[in-house]
């Protein structure tokens, strides 16, 4: 029951919608009346709030003792009002509180509130994304908080486990090829009451999951943070009032929407937006599960922004490409949530909560594509759904970027983000146990370049504001590996005036184990090709390429005291290829990839953690810039002449001639226009090659195929644009077809 | 407190606004007046006398010329309305094949010219690298944006344009004549 007129939560929630689309506020709030008697309770409230959830959300990682939560920090508590807006978050990860405020609304749209009812001390999960989740490993949980007999908030956490009991080991399944292999399946289901988990819901993760140890242990701290929450939540109750509190949370949460819709409407610029954006999931003649995996695939993922003349913005995903038989598609809950994360970075982020999601329209994308799979592919998997969702997101940073600049703002510009490629080892550790489980080093990445000044180096994450790679010692303790190296990467951001922040490379030697799985995993990221971020003339980052050697000789190479490998190298001159023979040597592989034959003592894995992408014309960057970035070894000395056009002598220490430089650059522009054609000239000749698939790889034609099929509004543009025949669809060729 | 004098947006736009006075307006209330700052500024800088109606990104402005709306490189080089994505009056050099792409992404790093293309868009005044567009082949260029600027300075801006222009992305009308051209 809610506070007004003794209303059911599900006719509140009506009510809730009403109110929005009849004032355009949130709960119909014209006036912020808390707020504006008394903003400095007001004020102080949110924080008390807000720091009770970091306290759960410290409380509950500690408890947790798996290693991503104890050491990574990777999960998350919240506050919702009673229809589940989320009013206040922790830290941890803010992809979430979208996917936890609809899921308290699914709980209330399911009758839940007449059937199971809704208690003190009742818990709720769902990891289910056919419900709403976005992929099985992660864990959201859900519990309501009565103040007396009322209903009067609820508080939620979600978790992301070491293992879910997937088709291959791990959290990052991108290899699982349907619904049916994604694991454990907790479907919006109550799994606790009384503060306490009932005996099946144990006995079930025993049974069902590699690590139980792990995975209870994350229950544990869950239950552990979201007690925490309630119970200081009522002590604050107790001293604020009911009235207040109440008041105060429907505030907060259009606070926040006035906030996001007020930026856009002072710092952006009404408009259409359009970016698009293609990720690459290249698995052919790979180690794969079943034989329709054995193929490549590209994902297209198109963003148009619609910037509308009350502030409000529309998102389209028109043209999404489909369904891949991989852990690769997401559901539209999941994806809207993805959605607030990058939002809540660059445009909504004074008080986080489901605020600035009130001021969008987002297009339901396409059924049956990657991002709306199940209503044509019900059994498609979603074991990494943040994959493709996450190299959509980026272009988010990018184009908000650009509407910054417009009005001037060039200090909360971005360019667009860095990837997410992981590491998973699976097997028989040091200490004689079995372990499955993420290592964080992707957790830090650059930071995108801004409009002032380059991005930072590891110091920056998508998925998390906690951007932290872990300590390596504590690395070490969980897995059966040797830090070698640990190093920032030279050139790993894009190429501009100015640069991304560098990613690190991480040098592994597996030790003291008999034998272990790595997965080299994809948690979004590109190999095959690379980003569509050239922003203002800056090239994009380098692709995704790890390295691993495999039966080595490198046990001799330490008794001999001879160089080993401890960072890449250069990309044509590389450290473990000069000086390691192995049976097995990769030294610029397509991720992902798990490696064909499990690994074992003295093999070497390189594990490049991505940079971000830059922005302006790589010829524009201050020569002091590249002089400061040659004597740190952040770039190498080719792409500072060839790229930047910067001359630079060194005898120890680099020394940028001006004169020479200038006169280079002048070169570089002249080449420029020599080389490029008008781009009529251009067009008249690709559209031949367009329309005769020239030089296309498969991949890219079932892209376009799917893509133009789905969305047919898009197809019809992309044939006006090369003047295509109104019937015009790509197919692969014939050779191809007959094969199958 | 930040005072974002119209000197410290030039020294942020050019890359030497020291970071303690970058992180005093990243934290302050924003001047509501900034892009009349940035426009000034800009108008300081070009060689030109057109009014500066939107700068689209740092290099190409949308300007009023003789009652046009026409895009412009600070160099004086233009792309015609803006309405049509002015990548089709630019240069354009494609790296589509393989030697072309490892001048840019060497060894361990190559792409693979047949999934990926690097269009790099040239200013045919200037030289400069205005977009680079790393797409595979058939992809439309990116219209990166197309502003609605009547709206922007009639209800956002509370002034209005001198003359009006119909909000709508003109780029395929303009294919579609060079293809009855070419026929
Ligand atoms: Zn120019």
């Amino acid at each position: 029951m809610s506070e007004d007129k003794g209303l059911k939560l599900k006719e509140q929630l009506r009510v809730n919608d009403r109110e929005l689309a009849d004032t355009g506020h949130l709960f119909g709030l014209e006036k912020l009346e808390r707020k504006e008697s008394d903003p400095g309770t007001y004020e102080a409230v949110w924080h008390i709030l807000s720091n009770l959830c970091n306290a759960a959300w410290s409380v509950g990682c500690k408890v947790s003792s798996s290693p991503i939560a104890a050491e990574g920090g990777d999960a998350l508590w919240a506050l919702h009002t009673p229809t589940g807006e989320a009013v206040c978050v922790s830290r941890g990860i803010t992809a979430h509180p979208g996917l936890l405020a609809d899921m308290i609304r699914n709980f209330i749209e399911l009758d839940y509130e007449d059937y199971p009812g809704f208690h003190q001390g009742d818990i709720f999960e769902n990891n289910d994304p056919h419900y709403g989740g976005i992929h099985a490993p992660d864990f959201d949980m859900a519990m309501p908080i009565f103040y007396g007999d009322e209903l009067v908030a609820w508080t939620s956490c979600v978790s992301h486990v070491s293992d879910c009991g997937s088709v291959t080991p791990g959290s990052i399944g991108f290899l699982n090829p349907d619904c049916y292999s994604d694991g454990l399946c907790i479907a919006m289901e109550k799994v606790g009451e009384a503060d306490k988990f009932y005996p099946w819901y144990d006995m079930r993760i025993k049974s069902r999951t590699r690590t139980p140890d792990w995975v209870l242990g994350d229950a544990r701290g869950r239950l552990a943070g979201c007690i925490t929450v309630r119970e200081k939540l009522i002590e604050v109750i107790d001293k604020y009032g009911l009235d207040f509190f109440r008041d105060a949370c429907k505030e907060y949460v259009e606070d926040s929407r006035r906030y996001a819709v007020g930026r856009v409407r002072t710092q952006a610029v009404p408009g259409r937006i359009r970016k698009s954006q293609f990720k690459d999931l290249a698995m052919k003649g790979k180690r794969v599960l079943l034989g329709k995996q054995d193929i490549d695939c590209l994902f297209n993922l198109p963003m148009e922004l619609e910037i509308k003349a009350d502030a409000n913005v529309a998102i389209s995903l028109r043209g999404a490409s489909g369904t891949v038989p991989f852990g690769e598609n997401i559901s539209p809950t999941a994806l809207k949530s993805g959605l607030l994360n990058g939002y809540s970075h660059i445009v909504g982020f004074d008080m986080f909560n489901s605020g600035p999601s009130a001021s969008w329209e987002v297009e339901t994308p396409p059924g049956g594509s990657w991002a709306n799979p199940f209503e044509k592919d019900f059994s498609a998997s979603s074991g990494v759904a943040w994959a493709p969702a996450v190299m959509w997101m980026s272009s988010l940073y990018e184009v908000f970027g650009r509407l910054y600049h417009m009005r001037g703002f060039i200090e909360e510009m971005a360019a667009g983000a860095a990837t997410t490629m992981t590491a998973e080892f699976a097997g028989i550790n040091q200490t004689g146990q079995y372990v499955a489980g993420l290592t964080l080093e992707q957790a830090c990445n650059g930071s995108p370049a801004r409009g002032f000044t380059d991005g930072e180096n590891s110091a920056w994450c998508i998925y998390t504001p906690n951007a932290d790679f872990g300590n390596a010692e504590i690395a070490e303790l969980y897995y059966p590996v040797l830090y070698l190296g640990r190093n920032l990467e030279p050139d790993s951001a894009g190429y501009g005036r100015f640069r991304g922040g560098l990613g690190h490379t991480a040098v592994w030697m597996v030790h003291n184990t008999p034998s272990i799985e790595y997965q080299c995993g994809c948690a979004g990221i590109r190999s095959k090709t690379i980003s569509n971020h050239g922003m203002y003339g800056a090239y994009p980052a380098v692709p995704d390429r790890p390295a691993y050697a495999h039966d080595t000789n490198v046990k001799e190479l330490i008794a001999e005291q001879k160089p080993l490998v401890h960072e890449r190298g250069d990309p044509e001159d590389q450290q473990i290829t000069n000086n390691v023979k192995a049976r097995e040597l990769e030294d610029a592989a397509i991720a992902p990839f798990v490696t064909p034959e499990p690994l074992q003592d003295y093999d070497i894995i390189v594990h490049p953690v991505s940079g971000a992408q830059s922005m302006g014309d790589p010829l524009d960057r201050a020569p002091a810039a590249v002089e400061d970035d040659l004597n740190k070894g952040w770039v190498r000395a080719g792409v500072a002449e060839r790229v930047h056009g910067v001359v630079a002598v060194s005898n120890g220490r680099w020394t940028v001639d001006e004169k020479a430089t200038a006169e280079k650059r002048k070169t570089l522009r002249d080449e420029r226009k020599g080389k490029a054609v008008p781009f009529r000239q251009w067009w008249d000749e690709e559209r031949k090659r367009v329309e005769a698939c020239e030089n296309m790889d498969a991949a890219v034609i079932e892209m376009w195929r799917s893509s133009m099929e789905l969305s047919p509004g898009y197809g019809d543009e992309l044939r006006a644009f090369w003047r295509l025949p109104e019937d015009f669809i790509f197919e692969l060729p014939a050779a191809g077809k007959e094969e199958s | 407190m930040a005072e974002f004098h119209k000197e410290d947006i030039a020294r942020l736009m050019d890359g030497v606004l020291p970071w303690p006075a970058v992180q005093d307006m990243l934290k302050s209330p924003k001047d509501l007046d900034r892009f009349d700052k940035y426009l000034e500024i800009m108008a300081e800088r070009v060689p030109w006398d057109d009014t500066i109606l939107l700068p689209l990104t740092p290099q190409l402005m949308i300007v009023a010329r003789k009652g046009e709306r026409v895009v412009k490189c600070l160099c004086g080089q233009e792309y015609g309305d803006y309405r049509v994505n002015w990548k089709l009056s630019a240069l354009v050099h494609v790296r589509d094949s393989q030697q072309a792409l490892d001048e840019i992404y060497r060894g361990r790093d190559a792409l693979d010219e047949a999934w990926v293309q690097l269009r790099e868009y040239i200013c045919p005044g200037c030289g400069s690298m205005l977009e680079v567009e790393a797409v595979p082949r058939g992809c439309p260029p990116d219209f990166e944006f197309l502003p609605d600027l009547d709206t922007f300075y009639r209800e956002w801006l509370g002034r209005e344009l001198p003359d009006k222009c119909e909000y709508e992305d003109r780029t395929l009308a303009v294919v579609a004549e060079w293809s009855s051209e070419g026929e």
